[in-house]
């Protein structure tokens, strides 16, 4: 080819592509995701990287975007070591070259967000609950509610059920700390009398002076606020000493039910809703899927960075097809306020308030025979 | 009042829970002079291994909780034999076979993640009852705890006072040179402490397999309340050991009767603190 011939192919491209400048796809879009693998509560991290890593193994399986294939690069924060977080968080940016990372945990995520606030790297939460990740930074987004809209939630259900006196019991953290607030708040705000909050070290096992404590509270109902398994720990412990009032938890799974076993019946848990259903074709498939893959149905983290995972992916669509230097985090994140809405596994669509929290519907589950089943939609805002 | 009683039951069976972990310990370091941090996974491995034979083989819990003991007892003479013996030999500063068992530690906490996964795991087999004293609570497996370490505790220092091996022990813990000198085999009785030290962090696990399932971290609590209990109770003495474990179970438990329990940690420790300001060689001096 002569140099005639080239200049004018690359007059002619410039002038398909609107004049943008012409920007070379990257070999393979890295996605970052920094989870749990070890530590106390690995439990998430198996659940959460197996969500995202379906969602890539099912874009590649499709071609990828536009030829080019995605990759989950994780790091591990070890249940919360937000030294580790930090660490994973640089790496992922510095050296993996990610433009998008999926944090989880409350303190790993307001560990990590100012780092990508300064080096423009879009975040996307779906685990950690805290409200200090709403609003401090332009690249933060959340697809999970907030422990205030949940905190609501279990509030009004706790109170429609008749109680009057209400305790806490939760994790000694960034999450614990900003759930028993949330929740006082609304229950307060009702008019009702918090009677007791608890809080212990995320590596305790032993809990039984906490739950001495909830029990001598005299309480109406108990609001459990620790993660995988200590959540299920206490409500064995509860039931074992003979406290018989409902229990509301934000955080439930698998995990809990097994150390709970018996007790875990009727306890009652306030979350995101996510459930496979026959009306909502995308989550049947995605529950099918998950469980040919992983051998179990998927909870709603699982859920929450699959989708998340896609919705990376059609950011990086949007922002392409409008052309130019399109693979950075700064387009990403113009590219979701342009359009904030997204095809959701949950069902129809999910939405980006302006604070960067996608609204998502919250429901009752009750644990019935080991299963979660749902009870109702429930106020969660 | 109801609470109160409540909290010092807790303190009674969490007490019972550090006095066993506590006694295997101090076996070990008191004779030995090893800090073997790696006693936290030896137990952890322990309980796991009482888990798998119970859950995995289909063992009955007693059976389980026999060859686990037994097991246990094994795996800590082979952390004596091929990690902390070569040091010995080679005449290694004591620090070198402290990095070494930080070393194992964490090779072993990894271990189990590996082998047994990272779920919790937990017994159905074995039901227990709650049984109420007034207004306070307390189940089967706690009582079991305090038997435990009643029974242990009784044993060994039976044990180190009537038989041959114990009394030799003994020596070997008051001056290991001298003892070597009068012609104690020191490395047969180190070998002897790691397998009984091991063996009763076994009956530990056990009974925390029944009351709370394990997981794979649950070796660093155990090393930790261990190790705090023998250097408050005055390093060498098993008594000591036993009396520290109950205080800081008592402080864990009762400090928390006016005070949030968010605090627990930071009490207890600033007590311990103020505590070995005041009496730094420990609740029993040594002569």
């Amino acid at each position: 080819m002569s140099k005639r011939t080239l200049f004018a192919a690359l007059v002619l491209t410039s002038a398909l592509t609107g004049g943008a400048a012409l920007a070379a796809d990257p070999a393979v879009y890295k996605i970052g995701g920094i989870f749990a693998m070890t530590g106390a509560s690995p439990h998430y991290g198996k659940v959460m990287s197996a969500g995202a890593q379906l969602a890539v193994d099912e874009i590649n399986a499709q071609g990828g975007i536009d030829g080019v294939k995605l990759q989950l690069v994780i790091e591990d924060h070890k249940s919360g070591s937000a030294q580790a977080a930090v660490a994973g968080m640089n790496r992922l940016i510095d050296v993996e070259g990610v433009k998008a990372v999926l944090p989880s945990f409350s303190t790993v995520t307001l560990a990590t967000m100012p780092i990508g606030d300064q080096k423009k790297v879009m975040m996307i939460n779906g685990g950690g609950v805290s409200a200090q990740t709403v609003g401090t930074s332009p690249y933060m987004f959340n697809i999970r509610s907030m422990a205030s809209d949940l905190a609501a939630g279990i509030a009004h259900r706790a109170a429609e059920q008749g109680a009057k006196k209400l305790a806490q019991i939760a994790i000694k953290s960034e999450f614990g700390d900003a759930t028993i607030a949330a929740t006082t708040k609304a229950w307060e705000g009702m008019g009702l009398k918090m009677v007791a909050a608890e809080q212990f070290q995320a590596d305790a096992a032993n809990i039984d002076t906490q739950v001495a404590k909830l029990r001598a509270s005299q309480p109406d109902a108990i609001a459990n606020w620790p993660t995988t398994p200590q959540a299920g720990l206490a409500v064995k412990r509860m039931r074992e000493l003979g406290m018989k009032q409902p229990v509301y938890c934000m955080e439930w799974t698998a995990e809990d039910t097994k150390v709970a076993g018996k007790h875990a019946e009727g306890v009652e848990v306030v979350t995101d809703y996510f459930a496979a259903t026959d009306e909502n074709p995308w989550s049947k498939r995605f529950a099918d899927a998950y469980k040919a893959k992983f051998g179990e149905m998927p909870d709603f983290y699982a859920a929450n960075y699959y989708e998340g995972v896609y919705v990376i992916a059609e950011l990086i669509r949007r922002a392409k097809a409008k052309g130019g230097d399109y693979y950075s985090g700064e387009r990403l994140v113009q590219a979701l306020w342009e359009n904030p809405t997204f095809d959701s596994v949950y069902g129809k669509t999910l939405t980006f308030r302006k604070n960067g929290v996608a609204q998502k519907p919250v429901a009752v589950f009750r644990l019935e025979n080991g299963e979660q089943k749902f009870v109702k939609f429930t106020s969660g805002e | 009042m109801d609470l109160l009683i409540q909290l010092a039951l807790n303190g009674l069976f969490n007490g019972a829970h550090f006095a066993l972990l506590a006694m295997g310990f101090a076996l070990i370091f008191g004779t030995t002079g090893v800090v073997h941090f790696a006693y936290g996974p030896v137990y952890a491995v322990g309980a796991y291994a009482i888990w798998a034979l119970a859950a995995l083989v289909g063992l009955p819990f007693w059976a389980a909780v026999l060859v686990g003991v037994a097991f246990t007892a094994a795996l800590g003479v082979g952390c004596y034999l091929f990690i902390y013996r070569p040091f010995e030999i080679s005449g290694s500063p004591p620090f070198v076979v402290l990095v070494a068992s930080l070393g194992l530690f964490i090779v072993m906490k990894n271990l189990i993640g590996i082998v047994f996964g990272t779920g919790v795991k937990t017994v159905d087999s074995v039901a227990y009852n709650v049984h109420f004293v007034g207004n306070a609570f307390f189940t089967t497996v706690q009582v079991g705890q305090v038997a435990a370490a009643l029974l242990v505790g009784c044993g060994i220092a039976l044990f180190l006072r009537a038989s041959r091996y114990g009394k030799a022990i003994r020596a070997m813990a008051d001056n290991r040179e001298m003892a070597t000198v009068i012609g104690i085999d020191t490395t047969r009785l180190s070998i002897l402490v790691f397998a009984l030290g091991s063996a009763v962090s076994a009956v530990a696990g056990a009974l925390v397999l029944l009351r709370d399932g394990l997981n794979p971290n649950m070796g660093f609590g155990a090393v930790f309340v261990a190790f705090v209990a023998v250097i408050v109770g005055g390093v060498g003495s098993l008594r000591g050991a036993v009396i520290a474990a109950f205080l800081l179970a008592f402080v864990q438990s009762l400090g928390m009767w006016q005070i949030p329990t968010e605090w627990q940690n930071t009490i207890v420790f600033v007590v311990l603190f103020g505590f070995l300001l005041a009496r730094p060689s420990g609740i029993v001096r040594r002569a």
